[in-house]
């Protein structure tokens, strides 16, 4: 029996992280109204004039540079010609004779340890509109929001030989990028997307076999899943003949486990690619190039050992914490604020990741600054906020953010201003305390004749009586005190 | 240019050439392939790559958001429209 090997490439779009799109001011923003995002530029009126984002130069570079790329130093636009409505402007802008950057790798784990897989290219472009096609039998509805949000889209070599190999590249350019905050990259939102070019020949041949082109896959799961059956598929059709492979761009049916037919596969010749004569050239000159290198950050597994080596945290949290750039860098701020480092990791694990979890956002949407966690965690520490509240304040950030207000500086303050202060007034401690045992003179004696579990209810009453506002330690030992005398 | 190229670019650009016309095509893009033989014996080498004819470089725009087109005036520019959507002819079937 023959023995096959699966030989597979990808192209990966990943919708870049800007305030605006590639070519115009209009937002960059998902979940808005249809066509309230759209001018004249992305709508591709006559006459208009696409401004490049500079900001999407940065992150192009960015990516390149977390890619092991070599950056072009001049960088071209170009037009590539095709006629769909979700491009209004019947040209798509891209880059084709100068990409921004070529000839990287990015090293995955595999069993058989560390491999490199080489990046060929990653070029920036526009993304197109979405088409509405469902409900209508006559007609299909356009939505501009997404036309010209900027992408860039990471072309592999293919060195890919399982769908192991291929779940492990893309698990890794997703942690990459967002540890560059290049992009969210979240496949189940679309800002990360990939095409799987797959061809299967007898093992040890050095000639590819016929290549099919699934395009758009939007899951890991589905990925693993398409490139089974694509396999199974292509060695099936070479030992029995079942059908004959052609080179095409296939869809894949991901509930019914089937790819199918979609179109002939295109030539580059076919899109007619020119430069775009209205985007100037990029020039990288060394300071802007040395500035992007200089942002690049630490890398996660770097991260992770120096959190475990030198900071002294157990393998999972620093496991945990390096899952995410927002939370790496809310845990450096929490310990330069003050927080020993174990205090800090479990209150982005624990108290951080839950409101998350409960909002339904991700941890790099973490939006509580490393400085205000860090006062928080002081003043939980040092008895000033009760723990109960400390998570009530945490909250009470999301809330903030959550309705585009800043983050206050000194948490103490706005510890205060929120009510959640423990009182420092013991005299009014005492006055509460001397009340409660007022109240409930039998359970008072009960806790006096020896019954120690009777000062539970003596505690509440208190503490419902000073709204939680106080230092339970103190609390407890002035009733003791009380009751004692 | 073979006959076969040419087939292609026709399907391509929706075009229909009676066999006659495709003859005269075929001419024509011998006479200029032609033409890049004699500016291919030009001695380029040193000279950098043009990349735009104009000397401008680097027209770029911060990344700021703002809105000044409504939805209303973009679609008042549509054939048609339908609940804040561009409407068009059917794409697939």
């Amino acid at each position: 029996m023959t023995a096959y090997e699966t030989v597979i490439g990808l192209e990966v779009h990943v919708e870049l992280a800007t305030k605006s799109k590639i070519f115009c001011s209009c937002t960059n923003g998902s979940d808005a109204e249809p066509n309230t995002h759209v001018c004249p530029a992305c709508c591709g009126m006559p006459g208009m004039l696409p401004v490049a984002n500079r900001q999407v130069i940065n992150l192009g570079m960015t990516a390149g540079m977390m890619l092991n790329c070599h950056i072009n130093r001049t960088t071209t636009f170009d037009k590539k010609s095709y006629y769909y409505p979700d491009l209004p402007a019947s040209y798509q802008t891209t880059q084709w004779f100068a990409p921004i950057a070529v000839n990287g790798y990015v090293t995955i784990q595999t069993e058989d340890g560390p491999k490199d897989i080489r990046v060929k290219q990653i070029h920036m472009e526009e993304d197109a509109g979405k088409l509405v096609h469902d409900n209508w039998s006559y007609t299909s509805l356009v939505d501009f929001n997404r036309t010209s949000v900027p992408l860039i889209e990471i072309v592999s070599q293919p060195d890919l030989r399982s769908a192991d190999e291929v779940v492990a590249y893309l698990e890794r350019l997703r942690s990459l990028l967002r540890f560059a905050k290049v992009s969210g990259a979240r496949m189940e939102k679309g800002t990360m997307r990939a095409d799987v070019n797959l061809s299967v020949r007898p093992a040890g041949s050095t000639e590819l076999g016929v290549r099919t082109e699934m395009k758009n896959m939007a899951s890991i799961a589905a990925i693993r899943r398409a490139i089974e059956y694509e396999t199974a598929r292509h060695i099936d059709a070479i030992e029995n003949g079942t059908e004959e492979l052609v080179q095409e761009t296939r869809g894949w049916n991901d509930d019914a486990g089937k790819s199918f037919a979609m179109r002939n596969k295109e030539t580059a010749g076919d899109y007619r690619y020119f430069p775009d004569p209205n985007i100037m050239p990029i020039v990288i000159d060394d300071e802007w190039y040395d500035n992007i290198h200089a942002s690049l950050p630490e890398l996660p597994e770097v991260k992770r050992e120096h959190y475990v080596e030198s900071v002294g945290l157990s393998d999972y949290d620093a496991d945990m914490l390096t899952q995410s750039r927002a939370f790496c860098d809310c845990f450096e701020g929490a310990m330069a604020a003050g927080a020993a480092p174990k205090e800090a990791a479990n209150w982005i694990i624990t108290n951080c990741a839950g409101v998350l979890n409960k909002r339904g956002m991700t941890s790099d949407e973490l939006p509580v600054p490393g400085s205000a966690l860090g006062q928080l965690i002081g003043l939980v520490g040092d008895g000033k906020v009760s723990n109960a509240n400390g998570k009530r304040l945490l909250e009470t950030l999301f809330d903030l953010d959550a309705q585009g207000e800043s983050i206050p500086e000194d948490m103490a303050a706005f510890a205060e201003a929120e009510g959640l202060l423990n009182s420092s007034d013991t005299g009014a401690l005492e006055a509460v305390v001397a009340a409660v045992i007022a109240a409930d003179p039998e359970t008072a004696q009960a806790y006096r004749d020896g019954r120690e579990k009777a000062l539970n209810p003596l505690f509440g009453a208190c503490m419902k009586q000073l709204k939680g506002k106080c230092d339970t330690q103190v609390l407890r030992n002035l009733l003791i005190e009380e009751l004692k005398k | 240019m073979d006959r076969e190229t040419l087939l292609d670019l026709e399907h391509l650009n929706q075009l229909s050439l009676t066999p006659q016309e495709q003859d005269e095509m075929l001419a024509f893009f011998a006479a200029r392939e032609a033409d890049w033989e004699t500016l291919a014996q030009i001695d380029t080498e040193n000279v950098e790559r043009m990349v735009h004819v104009r000397p401008m470089v680097n027209v770029l725009r911060e990344d700021v958001a703002s809105q000044p087109f409504s939805r209303e005036d973009l679609l008042a520019q549509a054939p048609e429209s339908m609940d804040g959507y561009w409407q068009v002819p059917q794409i697939l079937q």
